[in-house]
């Protein structure tokens, strides 16, 4: 049982490593977020795909930040991510039917609030 | 969109020059016309200080700066207290959120937390802590709680006990979302009855609590939300399986109809079909069991009305006893056998009239019908049993001049029909009551706040019963809170339901007398403190409870020929200390390290007048509980680990009994102590962009009692006894699942 315990502390540790690895690389990407619920929903989906260790949208310019692993994930698709949530990614155009899916408030049509 | 616009609040700064005063305006969002409207009244102070003020009809404010702190308090009766960071700035723009707790608007982050704004000594386990015991219902939810410890009360029909300040889980009033849920013959099984997908949050509230909810709570209340029909998940499926062939599937369903009306499903469907005896005792570790479980409800939501109706229907089906124990076999001494087939249907619904330019005002109306029906067989003896349950709480609450005082009074009627039948007892019981009850809250800036309540019931059996509560809450400073309660309680015990695990036992069942309720006062005070050190934020708790009876229902089985039932001659008290640091190292990286300790007593009623007060069987002096949690951003991969030391315990004499034993000898019956043991469960969650996986294990320790049951080679002579299970039953066991979201 303590070895139980002591594998889990090393795995964990580990983990935790592995989190704080060098050699990351960072981009940043202009979407067409409109609101808090937008933010979450990118900053999440970025942040669970393969490679990407932390994402952060400024909604007053809209740019998102990605901290990534370049061996396992490349900008392109990290912009490929942003489009098929259905959102602009450096002017590259959101996959309509993503787009269509997301809540009314989130839509590019909608008024700034 | 509405959550998280108006679960924040909107800050215009205006960098100015860095003034003296700070000026500013409270407000309210109109929920319709998105415009916002100006709060009068509202509390404005600096954390920590004197300093206070309040906005004026205009909803502004003006209050100099301090040197003390940056830090300024907003709040306002109805709506959730915001707390503002000032730099540079001096005019604010606040818009508080509103809190109408009928509306039951909760967003809840961290994994563990203690309510501080509550007068009560609350924790709560939102859906994040729930995620990580993996499995299965109501029982296992609070694995990574301190305060209530869950075991299986015997070890063949797989019921489980809770148990909290060193009493069992009867004396905690249970609610499903306010309405009192799992109580009078439901408390058997009623644990497992609540999908642990099905729930959202769960509030544990400590010692004495509100009248508001009825007179049965006496160590503490439970209250269990369950997932909302208009939540943002709106499909919720989870899968799991675990390594004794247990399967299980729920499926959550939410549809916004229209911007007013909502409607939520959740089901759920489990088995064990694979008869598992790994302690080779000849009796099956777990019941067989088929539990089918559903509710379907609906929501209208408008700003002057909330509605909510819907009907809960459940099933199930349990077998256990010896391994070779068929269906047909029931009532013959062929091999040993249990059965039990309970049928569980409910009607519930919640009206409240919301008053939307009065935030602090409501009117709400509670209506819930419920049947509990269950068939139970213990080798030869039967249990039958039957409740049927109707229950009304009107509430309202408003404010007396400002919010400063503000109460809550309204009428209740609870009418409960019990019939029994254990062999060829019959037990007969109708209780219809009606009552009234008023509870005053003083607040001062939310630093110190009194609660006071009352509640009158005139019990058609029992008489009138009083039933007075207090609530005491003081901010030391902005990081230390004191709380201490008093009040008592009252409720009709079931004695055969409630020692169900007990009847699984070759001992005769014995009423001594005519059983009257039980009555009890609890008093006891806590400490919340929260601390940085350095950069890691961490929170120590401790607190103190005592559990007095006037009058409990004591179940002895001192003798292992006989379980009795009688009224307390004498003493009986609960005493339960508690501490418990939490520390957050590094960001999502969870500790958690508690000990807790009771001191239980009763006394026992010798049949030659010899009481004696003697420790309460089955309940550990010592426990210690470690918990550690990291998360990955965003929880793509998450461990947990929960480490538990239960310390040793008192069971009962199992031993030959002497003619001569019966005249004077008792000290010969010797009870004997239960060895302590460690548990360990651990899981490992990865999550996806729609979907988690998990896997974990339980008692990965391994530890189980020897021998659970006495005798379990003779089950139908004296001396055999399923009830004196005191650890785990059933060794390692590992499980796995999936949870697929759609997200609205």
């Amino acid at each position: 049982m303590k070895k139980t315990l002591v594998t889990f502390v090393a795995a964990m540790l580990v983990m935790f490593n592995v989190a704080l690895a060098d050699g990351d690389k960072v981009v940043k990407i202009k979407t067409t977020a409109v609101c808090e619920m937008c933010k979450a929903r990118i900053e999440r989906t970025l942040g669970l795909s393969k490679g990407i260790k932390e994402s952060n949208l400024d909604l007053k310019d809209k740019v998102v930040t990605v901290k990534y692993n370049p061996n396992k994930t490349s900008p392109e698709a990290i912009r490929e991510t942003i489009i098929n949530t259905g959102y602009d990614a450096d002017g590259q155009l959101a996959n309509m039917k993503a787009h269509d899916k997301l809540p009314s408030c989130c839509k590019k049509t909608v008024a700034p609030h | 969109m509405i959550r998280f616009f108006s679960g924040a609040f909107f800050l215009l700064l205006s960098f100015s020059i860095s003034a003296q005063r700070i000026t500013g305006s409270v407000n309210e969002q109109d929920a319709t016309s998105k415009t916002l409207k100006p709060i009068t009244g509202a509390n404005v102070y600096w954390a920590g200080s004197t300093h206070a003020t309040s906005t004026d009809t205009a909803g502004r404010f003006n209050i100099p700066r301090v040197s003390q702190t940056n830090l300024l308090v907003i709040s306002f009766v109805g709506f959730t207290n915001d707390t503002v960071k000032i730099g540079q700035e001096s005019e604010l723009e606040v818009v508080l959120r509103s809190d109408q707790t009928l509306q039951e608007v909760v967003v809840r982050g961290n994994a563990n937390a203690i309510d501080r704004l509550s007068p009560h000594q609350t924790e709560i386990i939102t859906t994040r802590a729930l995620a990580k015991a993996a499995c299965c219902n109501l029982s296992e939810s609070f694995e990574t709680n301190a305060s209530v410890s869950v075991s299986y009360s015997d070890a063949v029909t797989g019921s489980k006990q809770i148990q909290m300040l060193g009493l069992s889980g009867n004396y905690i009033q249970t609610n499903v979302e306010n309405i009192p849920g799992l109580r009078g013959l439901a408390s058997t099984f009623g644990l497992n009855f609540i999908p642990g997908t099905w729930i959202q949050s769960i509030d544990i509230g400590k010692g004495a609590g509100s009248v508001v909810n009825g007179y049965e709570s006496m160590t503490g209340q439970i209250n269990v939300e369950l997932q909302k029909p208009d939540s943002q998940e709106k499909l919720y499926l989870n899968t799991y399986v675990n390594s004794f062939g247990r399967g299980e599937l729920n499926l959550n369903l939410a549809h916004q109809i229209n911007e007013k009306w909502s409607t939520g499903l959740l089901t759920h469907a489990s088995t064990l079909q694979n008869r598992i005896d790994n302690n080779k005792d000849g009796f099956l570790d777990l019941p067989l069991y088929t539990q089918f479980n559903g509710v379907n409800r609906w929501k209208y939501q408008s700003t002057k009305m909330m509605a909510q109706f819907g009907v809960k229907a459940l099933y199930e089906d349990r077998l256990g006893g010896q391994k070779d124990f068929q269906r047909d076999m029931k009532g013959t001494t062929e091999a040993y056998g249990f059965g039990a087939k309970v049928g569980r249907y409910e009607f519930f619904s919640k009206i409240a009239k919301l008053f939307p330019d009065k935030p602090y005002k409501g009117l709400g109306l509670i209506v819930n019908a419920s049947l509990y029906d269950s068939k139970s067989y213990f080798g030869l003896n039967k249990y039958n049993g039957r409740q049927e349950t109707l229950y009304g709480n009107l509430i309202y609450q408003s404010i007396i001049g400002s919010t400063n005082h503000s109460y809550k009074t309204g009428v209740s009627y609870l009418y409960d029909n019990y019939n029994e039948q254990y062999v060829n007892l019959p037990i007969l019981r109708k209780e219809s009551v009606p009552g009234a009850f008023f509870e005053y809250t003083f607040n001062h800036l939310d630093k110190f706040v009194a609660v006071a309540g009352g509640r009158v019931d005139f019990h058609n059996l029992y008489g009138t019963q009083w039933t007075p509560r207090v609530h005491l809450k003081y901010n030391l400073t902005d990081q230390t809170t004191l709380r201490a309660s008093a009040g008592k309680g009252f409720r009709a015990s079931n004695p055969l339901a409630e020692n169900y695990g007990n009847l699984v036992s070759s001992r005769a069942v014995v009423f001594r007398e005519s059983i009257r309720p039980e009555v009890s006062w609890n008093y006891g005070a806590s400490l919340t403190h929260e601390f940085k050190l350095g950069e890691m934020a961490g929170s120590f708790i401790t607190d103190f409870y005592r559990t007095d009876f006037e009058n409990q229902l004591v179940a002895d089985l001192e003798d292992p020929r006989y379980m009795y039932f009688y009224n307390l001659k004498g003493r009986a008290f609960a005493n339960s200390f508690q501490a418990e640091i939490n520390l957050v190292p590094v960001k999502r990286f969870d500790l958690k390290l508690a000990y807790r300790l009771f001191d239980v007593k009763q006394t026992l009623d010798g049949l030659e007048d010899q009481s004696t007060l003697q420790p309460k069987m089955m309940v550990s002096r010592d426990r210690v509980l470690f918990n550690a949690g990291y998360a990955l951003p965003y929880d793509k991969w998450k461990f947990d680990a929960t480490l538990q030391w239960n310390g040793k315990k008192r069971i009962p004499y199992m031993g030959d009994m002497t003619d001569h034993s019966e005249h004077g000898m008792v000290t010969e019956r010797l009870s004997t102590m239960a060895p302590s043991f460690f548990n360990l469960n651990a899981q490992i969650t990865r999550t996806f962009v729609k979907w988690d996986l998990y896997v974990g294990g339980e008692n990965l320790a391994n530890f189980t009692q020897k021998d659970p049951i006495m005798g379990a080679s003779h089950p139908f002579h004296q001396g055999f006894d399923g009830g004196m299970a005191w650890g785990p039953v059933t060794g390692r066991m590992i499980y796995a699942g999936m949870r697929y979201k759609i997200v609205r």
